[in-house]
Parts: structure tokens; C-alpha cells; sequence
């Protein structure tokens, strides 16, 4: 089917909840109020690393107006992680047993009548710490003498006690690549910790109610993850915990995992059998909650004469901070984005994720993927000026083609990267004002312009878990049609898409679809909005259940028409004989007829799509052996830059996209996605980090931590490189959109810089003041790099 | 713990006068949520830097978070459910659903109000005196573009109306 003849996917339809939020009618979790709710609040550990000696919470609880005070006395304490394997295996309790390995960690909660009289409980709880020493720097951690942070935890890499993961892989034959090799170049570079920045706060709502169920509102990425963790760690049936649907407000990663709030709250309720509410202050966010992963990593690259990559070596290293999080998957991950968007013959690859005393870390948007492109393609455009060449040409020379097979197995069958490259550079003018701009460098004047290209290939839904949706696609009597899906959308838009594909699959508009979404009680399961799937994954499971709603119903009029399915055409809710357009029946008649024939068959349809469904395991953790996606998304950025050399200060003045999504669902979220990866982008390379002092947040407000506001705003464009096609007939493949362009505006704003004023930017974020003292470095006969 | 008493104040929101009893420690963000059970303007960050708890005031654009609720007596509040009239959206609310300049809508209301009050002191704003007039609006989704383009198109919107009357 030609992608032209669609009527609802491929279109820019506005996002069906839209109305709702823009009269203020969504709630999200911070808006549920219930009979009899409770304000819970929680103590942290002041102290990054502690034995808790004693708790005393008898104050507390004489305290009139508190209905429930909880520690771990009142848990069954039970671990859970991020990752839970027997390499891996679970290593953070929701509240702290004993120790503290963090500032911030969950040392009892408190469920009162109102916020001052819980915050007044929380100051008549006394808690005896011994103090212990404490480790912050991930390199400083990984010594032999460094302060041990999980004494009784299974060791990964004897005798270096806080490496909590390694992984290790190779292929090719690294030192013949660089005994082969023209040049050299290896470089280390640094990324901050950024939070997240989503609007909404933590929070959460717990209701235990009367027929001993724990009902849960929380601000989540995906419900039914939420219940397999609290069900776990409370020792509950799956059964008994019910987590319904709020609207989210943010989460870019960071509210995929449980946090302690959540299960502090569900205790707190149990213990009362009062509905509890929890909420963040946003100072809380910024000093408790899962931030980002910060990275170090050291790459060596040799290449032929004529700029053919030959071999690469990488070593990572990852602060995990007190507990596992998602460090050994940012480790993972770091080596799939180094591997999958170039040709490197030889590689061999090193990750280390370590245990420091610092908060814990969340996935965060592109995990892994904008500092790994950020070192590989700064050491890119540096190889190529010593080689001569221009960044263009050795980004075209190395790229992947349509087709290649990676060295893990999986094919990048239908790869638009060579094709965004070409697209964006022509369209950007890049190679003319890249030359202008090196003839500018040594003009007089104090702005100089400068021009940078980053490129990455992204994962669209990865095997963990495993990645799997089903959906039911119902037609209700007069013919508008209930769609039950598991997913949860946080902004992206996942109920406009699934609308989308359903009411082009029934022919149906849009305005009768009616998405009923992530409820563990009444939706079936579906993974949730992260691991960059739900499109692929969630929409083929709506896209299935719909044709099978679709034919049911053709299979009725074919009935009652007495003809052929085959003859049958479907066009505004009537089916014709298309021989001849006056028999016909409408949806509803057909609708009508099945439940009256087919033994009340009201019509329901189901679907079910697991992505890389012969594989039966995800990836190793450890070796990184086995495969990791069937779809690579694509994408090539240019960023325009601007450098005031007396001030510092860089403007990223245009950021030009050309991706590969495969083919885009709806262009204006499309759209959408790549906006707010280039503001988040522009965060990354300039303003955003998160300060840590001894392990405590010093810059805990928006005052302090600068996000991107509307006066910084970056002039975007985008180009469409389609490689796919949305098929009536089968399942389609399609790509991510929502993770992996943060990258290359990373990538590209470092290299424009370079262009401009020819310093090579090795640690993000880059603030004025590193810009001044690297040029004035650069003045006196010194390298110039700015670097840790 | 002493409470300081609550005392008595007259509101009008979103056209209703109420009277409430309310202690003068609490902020106007408090008693539209809590009290009016208004919830669809956003708490975000308690100290003012973020606007997703902008409210007009007699018009004007205020962060609700750093007001209090007593030192408001007697004035007209309008809060993002108080826009949309007779089930029509308002243009700005209209054109931000149109255009893409939504997505996980948690700043919305605060940057729909602020917008709402630019238009209704400059009808046709620049690009920059747009950028301008949300600076003290965060979001995070969006990266602008579409928000920007959005306020544009409903001025335009606007203005074309009343040009049109």
C-alpha cells in the first residue's frame, strides 16, 4: 500500500488530549484527592554513607495527628533493582536497613493530617549515625584502598570492591588494526550529571482499601513495571496491587524504576488504611531523586591514511552512585552507540560502573548515547583535520550502509544514516561555511561562527523484560470503538498514535476511538514508555488487534450481505459488495447482527507484538553477546554556533535534523521529539549540571540549575529520511524518535565550537568562563583543550 | 506547634466570589488547589523559577506560588479552567492544541495564561517579545519552537476576529 493513500497515520493530527490539558482538566498525580487522605512525608539520611544505630520514632508517633510512622522495621525487606539477575542481583532496599550509602536515602516515612504536622513528625524522629568514610569520585572508588561501599555483596571484579559491573567485548583483532594503522588518536572525555528536569514532581497516592488491595496513583513511565516492584518488595500478590492512570508530567527516564516515596506511601497506607499521598518538594527532587549517569570515556582510534576507520578501543566509567540503578545498562548501551553507526572492523570495549556514595542513578533520555557520540565524534572531526579531510567526507567514508550485518548479529537492514548525513550537510551548506569559518578564526573579530556536525544509530525497542504489548480493540454498539492498551503516555503522544493506526486499520475517526490506558486491572500488559519501543512494540499489538476487530466484522457482513470477504469494501463506517455499491451494511448493523447470530460476539480484537521475536533472551550485560534491536533509527545534526571570545558566551543558533524513523506515524510529534531533544541537547552541552559536594546537591532549585527557558530557544529544521512504509497487510517497522537525537546536538554544538574558535571541547557542560581560560590557554603556546 | 488564626477573604475566581477562611501563612497556589480544588494550576518548584503556577491577576500574570492568599483579598483571579468559554477554547488554548505546542501538558496552563495576557496587552507580539513574555515559564518537552508558533498563530487568530467584528 502506497503510504499515500493513509487517512490517519502519516498525518500531523493534533494529540487527542490535548483539549483536556490546555483547560487544565487532566490530572496527574499530584491532583488526586481522596476521602480521608493523608500528606506522607519521608527522612533522609543527611550523611552520605552511615550505620543507623538507632531509630527512634516514639516522639513521633505521640505526635497528635499522625496516623502511621514507618521504617524498615515495618518491611519485609526485601532488595529490587534496576537489573535483577544472578550477576546483578538486586542490592537496594525501598527503605534503609541498618546503613546509609547515600544523602537522601529513605529512612522512615510519616503519614499525618496535614504537611506541617508531618513535617513536624519527621523532626521528632531521632536517628543515631555512625558515620563512615565516604568515596565520590567513580576513578578514587575504583582503588584498592577506597572506602568499600557493599561489604556483603557479591564482588564482580575481585579485588576492586565498588565495581558493581563490568562489561567486556571485542571482535576483530584490535592490535593488528593499530599496528595497521596511518594515525592514532586516543582522548578522554567527561560528561556532568544532569537531573532529568521533568515538571511534575515524584509523586505518589497509595490507597489500601477495604477488600485489601493497595491501590496506586504515581507519576510513572509504565504501570505494570510499578507492580511487579511494589508487589515484591511488599510481599503482595500481583493480584493485590492495582496501579491506575494519571496523567505524567515528565519523566525523560527518570520515574521508570521504584522509587522508595512509593513504597513508603503503600506501607504508610497499609499501616493506616488511610489513602496516603507523597509529593516532592522540588528541592527534594533535586537532592534524593535518580539523576542522570555522568560518564568518563577514554577512546583510541586508528584509521587508514585515507580516513578508513580500522579499529577502536574503549573504555567507559560509570559513577553508579550507592546503588546499581541503571549503571551496568548505561555501560551496555555506551558500547551498542559506539558500535552500531560506523564501519570499525576491530573493536574492543571496556565498562565499568562503580559504586561511589553518590545518589543513585535513572535511566535518562538517549542513556548512554549523547556522551558516547559526543567522545566518538569529537575524536572524529579531530582525526579528520589531521588527516585533511573535512567531517563530511570521513562521516560518509565510515557510515554503515543499508544491509550490514553488526557484530552482534543483528542487521541494520534499512540504515538512512549515509543518506542523513548527505541530506543535512547539503542542506545546512555545510562544507562552505565549515571552510568560512576556519578563515574566520583569525579575523578580528571577537563572535565567531562555527558549524559542527553529530550523527548516531539508536535502538527502537530492545529486549529486556521482554519488550512485549498486547492490545484489545473493542466495538461498542454504535460502532466507536474502546481500545485497552497497557501503554502510558507521558507527552509523547502514544494514545494519538495508537489512535491513529486503529482508526486507520477500521476506518473509523479519530474522534470514536476511545484509548482506556495503563491500568493493571483492567489493561493488558504492556512494557510502557521507555526502551524507545512503544511505537513499534505497543502500535503492531494495536495495528493486530485492530484487523482482527476488522475482520470479524467483514466476516458478519460477508453474512449478512451473502457475499465474499474478499468482495467486501469498507468506507465510512459501511461495508459495500463492490460490485455493487447498493448492498451494503453499516458497522453498526454488522455490529448488531454478530452479537445477534454469533452468539453475542460483540466483536473484540486482539493483538498481541513482542519485538526480535525469535530471540529468547536479552543481550548479556557482561559480554554484550547477543542481539539488541531490529530497527535502528538514524539521524544526522548540524548545529550553527556562535562564540563570543571576550565573554565566553556560545549560542547555538540553528540545529538542523535529518532523520531516519523509519517512517513517521505522526510528523507534528515527530516534530515535537526532536525539539525537545535539542533544547534538552542544549542543556547538555551548556548550562546543566547537577553540583555535589560530598555527596549532597548544592544546587538544589531551577534558580541554581539552569534548564534551557524560552530566551534561549534554538531555531530548529528538520529533513525526512524515510526507509520504511506503513503496510495494511503486515506489521510495519518502525523507528525511535524520543531518545537518541539528544546526542547528536551534543556532538555537534562541541564540534561547532571547535570550528569556530579551535578549541576541542572534552567535558560538558561548557560554561563562559572555560571558554575564556581555554582561548587564553591557547594564546600562550598551550593545547587549548577544554577539558576536566 | 502554634497556628496562626485563619482569617476571612473574599475572592473572585474565574468569575465566582467566594468567601474563605484561610491562615495567613498559606499561598494563593494552596487555597486554588486545596480549597477551590482548582487543580489545574501546576505546582512545580515552591520558589517562583519555574511559572507553572501562573494565574492572572486582575489580568496580569502572577506566580501563585509566591503570593499569599490573604494579601489577594478581595481581587480577580482567573485560572487556566476559568479561560475556555461556553465549551469554546479560548485561541490560545485552541492554537496550542492545534500546533503541537503541548506535550506532557504540565506547564501548559501556566504558559497558556501567561501567553493569554501578552495578547491581551499586545495583540500582534514579535518573536522575541514572545520569548520574551514566557522566559519565566519552563518547560521541558518542547524545546519553544512550537509554543512560540502557537502564541503567534493565535494573536493572528485574535486579531483577525476583532478585525473581522
Amino acid at each position: 500500500m502506497n503510504n499515500n493513500d493513509l487517512k490517519y497515520v502519516g498525518k500531523p493530527v493534533p494529540r487527542k488530549d490535548g483539549p483536556l490539558k490546555a483547560t487544565g482538566g487532566a490530572q496527574y498525580t499530584v491532583d488526586i484527592s481522596l476521602p480521608g487522605m493523608l500528606v506522607g512525608k519521608v527522612l533522609r539520611s543527611p550523611y552520605p554513607h552511615a550505620r543507623i544505630l538507632n531509630i527512634d520514632t516514639s516522639q513521633a508517633k505521640k505526635l497528635p495527628g499522625v496516623k502511621a510512622v514507618v521504617t524498615s522495621a515495618d518491611s519485609l525487606k526485601v532488595k529490587h533493582g534496576f537489573i535483577d539477575t544472578p550477576r546483578y542481583p538486586a542490592d537496594q532496599y525501598p527503605i534503609a536497613v541498618d546503613m546509609v550509602r547515600h544523602a537522601g536515602e529513605e529512612i522512615a516515612g510519616v503519614a499525618a493530617i496535614d504537611e506541617d504536622t508531618a513535617n513536624e513528625a519527621l523532626s521528632l524522629i531521632h536517628v543515631e549515625y555512625e558515620r563512615l568514610p565516604a568515596v565520590f569520585d567513580p576513578e578514587e572508588a575504583m582503588k584498592l584502598d577506597a572506602p568499600e561501599i557493599h561489604p556483603n555483596h557479591p564482588k564482580v571484579s575481585d579485588p576492586y570492591k565498588n565495581i558493581g559491573g563490568k562489561i567486556e567485548t571485542a571482535f576483530g583483532d584490535i592490535e593488528k588494526a593499530f599496528t595497521g594503522s596511518y594515525l592514532i588518536r586516543e582522548d578522554k572525555f567527561y560528561c556532568q550529571i544532569r537531573t532529568h528536569g521533568y515538571m511534575e514532581p515524584q509523586a505518589t497516592v497509595a490507597s489500601w482499601d477495604h477488600s485489601s488491595k493497595l491501590n496506586v496513583w504515581t507519576s510513572s513511565m509504565g504501570v505494570f513495571l510499578k507492580r511487579a516492584r511494589l508487589a515484591r518488595t511488599l510481599g503482595l500478590p500481583f493480584g493485590s496491587v492495582r496501579i491506575l492512570k494519571t496523567y505524567v508530567g515528565g519523566a525523560f527516564g527518570g520515574k521508570i524504576d521504584l522509587y522508595g516515596h512509593e513504597y513508603i506511601a503503600s506501607l504508610l497506607s497499609m499501616k493506616c488504611r488511610l489513602p496516603v499521598k507523597i509529593v516532592y518538594t522540588r528541592e527534594e527532587v533535586f537532592k534524593a531523586a535518580r539523576h542522570g549517569q555522568p560518564l568518563i570515556v577514554e577512546i583510541k582510534t586508528g584509521v587508514k591514511r585515507d580516513g578508513t576507520i580500522l579499529g577502536q578501543q574503549i573504555r567507559t566509567i560509570n559513577d553508579s552512585g550507592a546503588y546499581r540503578g541503571s549503571g551496568v545498562v548505561a555501560i551496555f548501551l555506551a558500547w551498542g552507540f559506539a558500535m552500531a553507526p560506523y564501519r570499525i572492523p576491530s573493536m574492543q570495549y571496556e565498562g565499568y560502573s562503580v559504586y561511589t556514595n553518590n545518589l543513585v542513578r535513572a535511566p535518562q533520555r538517549g542513556h548512554g548515547a549523547p556522551k558516547m557520540r559526543f567522545a566518538a565524534e569529537s575524536q572524529f572531526d579531530v582525526i579528520a583535520e589531521e588527516l585533511g579531510m573535512d567531517p563530511i567526507d570521513f562521516r560518509l567514508k565510515n557510515a554503515r550502509n543499508p544491509g550490514d550485518m553488526l557484530p552482534n548479529g543483528d542487521s541494520v537492514k534499512n540504515f538512512g544514516l549515509k543518506e542523513c548525513i548527505a541530506k543535512v550537510a547539503e542542506k545546512t551548506d555545510f562544507k562552505a561555511k565549515y571552510e568560512a569559518a576556519l578563515k574566520e578564526r583569525h579575523s578580528g573579530s571577537t563572535i565567531k561562527r562555527g558549524i559542527g556536525i553529530g550523527t548516531t544509530a539508536y535502538f527502537s525497542g530492545s529486549l529486556v523484560y521482554p519488550n512485549s504489548s498486547t492490545v484489545i480493540v473493542r466495538f461498542n454498539d454504535d460502532a466507536s470503538v474502546s481500545v485497552m492498551t497497557g501503554a502510558l503516555d507521558i507527552g509523547q503522544g502514544c494514545e494519538t498514535v495508537i489512535s491513529q493506526i486503529v482508526a486507520e486499520e477500521l476506518g473509523v475517526p479519530l474522534n470514536e476511538i476511545h484509548v482506556h490506558a495503563a491500568d493493571t486491572e483492567t489493561t493488558p500488559v504492556d512494557i510502557g514508555s521507555w526502551i524507545s519501543g512503544l511505537t513499534y512494540v505497543t502500535g503492531n499489538a494495536a495495528k493486530k488487534a485492530a484487523s482482527h476487530a476488522m475482520k470479524k466484522l467483514l466476516n458478519v457482513a460477508a453474512q449478512e450481505l451473502g457475499s465474499e470477504v474478499q468482495e467486501l469494501i469498507a468506507l465510512d463506517k459501511t461495508i459495500f459488495v463492490g460490485h455493487s455499491p447498493d448492498r451494503k451494511i453499516s458497522y453498526g448493523q454488522a455490529i448488531a447482527a454478530s452479537i445477534a447470530k454469533n452468539k453475542g460476539d460483540c466483536i473484540i480484537g486482539e493483538g498481541h507484538f513482542r519485538t526480535m521475536k525469535d530471540e529468547v533472551s536479552p543481550p548479556s550485560l557482561s559480554t554484550a553477546k547477543g542481539r539488541w534491536t531490529e530497527n535502528y533509527s538514524n539521524y544526522a545534526q548540524v548545529a550553527e554556533v556562535e562564540v563570543d571570545t571576550e565573554t565566553g558566551m556560545v549560542r547555538i543558533l540553528k540545529a538542523t535534523t535529518a532523520h531516519d524513523c523509519g517512517f513517521p506515524v505522526n510528523p507534528v510529534l515527530v516534530e515535537g521529539q526532536i525539539d525537545g531533544q535539542v533544547s534538552m541537547g542544549q542543556g547538555h552541552i551548556l548550562s546543566e549540571e547537577l553540583r555535589v559536594e560530598d555527596g549532597c546537591v548544592i544546587n538544589p532549585s531551577f534558580l541554581e540549575y539552569k534548564m534551557p527557558c524560552a530566551l534561549d530557544m534554538v531555531e530548529t529544521d528538520y529533513i525526512d529520511v524515510i526507509t520504511e512504509t506503513y503496510d495494511k497487510e503486515h506489521h510495519y517497522n518502525t523507528k525511535e524518535v524520543g531518545e537518541g537525537y539528544v546526542s547528536g546536538t551534543v556532538a555537534s554544538v562541541a564540534n561547532a565550537i571547535y570550528n569556530a574558535i579551535g578549541i576541542r571541547v572534552k567535558k560538558t557542560p561548557v560554561h563562559p568562563q572555560d571558554i575564556i581560560d581555554a582561548l587564553e590557554k591557547h594564546e600562550h603556546g598551550g593545547k587549548g583543550d577544554l577539558t576536566r | 506547634m502554634t497556628r496562626p488564626s485563619k482569617q476571612i477573604i473574599s475572592l473572585n475566581v474565574n468569575g465566582d466570589d467566594y468567601e474563605l477562611a484561610v491562615r495567613p501563612n498559606r499561598t494563593l497556589l494552596e487555597v486554588l488547589r486545596e480549597d477551590l480544588m482548582l487543580t489545574g494550576t501546576k505546582e512545580g518548584c515552591e520558589d517562583g523559577s519555574c511559572g507553572t503556577c501562573t494565574v492572572l491577576l486582575d489580568g496580569a500574570p502572577v506566580r501563585s506560588c509566591m503570593l499569599l492568599a490573604v494579601d489577594v483579598a478581595g481581587r480577580h483571579v482567573v485560572t487556566i479552567e476559568g479561560l475556555a468559554s461556553d465549551n469554546e477554547l479560548h485561541p490560545v488554548q485552541k492554537a496550542f492544541v492545534e500546533y503541537g505546542a503541548i506535550q506532557c501538558g504540565y506547564c501548559s496552563p501556566g504558559m497558556i495564561l501567561t501567553a493569554k495576557a501578552l495578547l491581551d496587552t499586545n495583540p500582534n507580539p514579535t518573536e522575541e517579545e514572545i520569548k520574551l513574555a514566557i522566559s519565566g515559564n519552563l518547560c521541558r518537552c518542547t524545546g519553544y519552537n512550537k509554543i512560540v508558533s502557537a502564541i503567534k498563530i493565535a494573536g493572528e487568530n485574535i486579531a483577525g476576529v476583532s478585525s473581522h467584528e
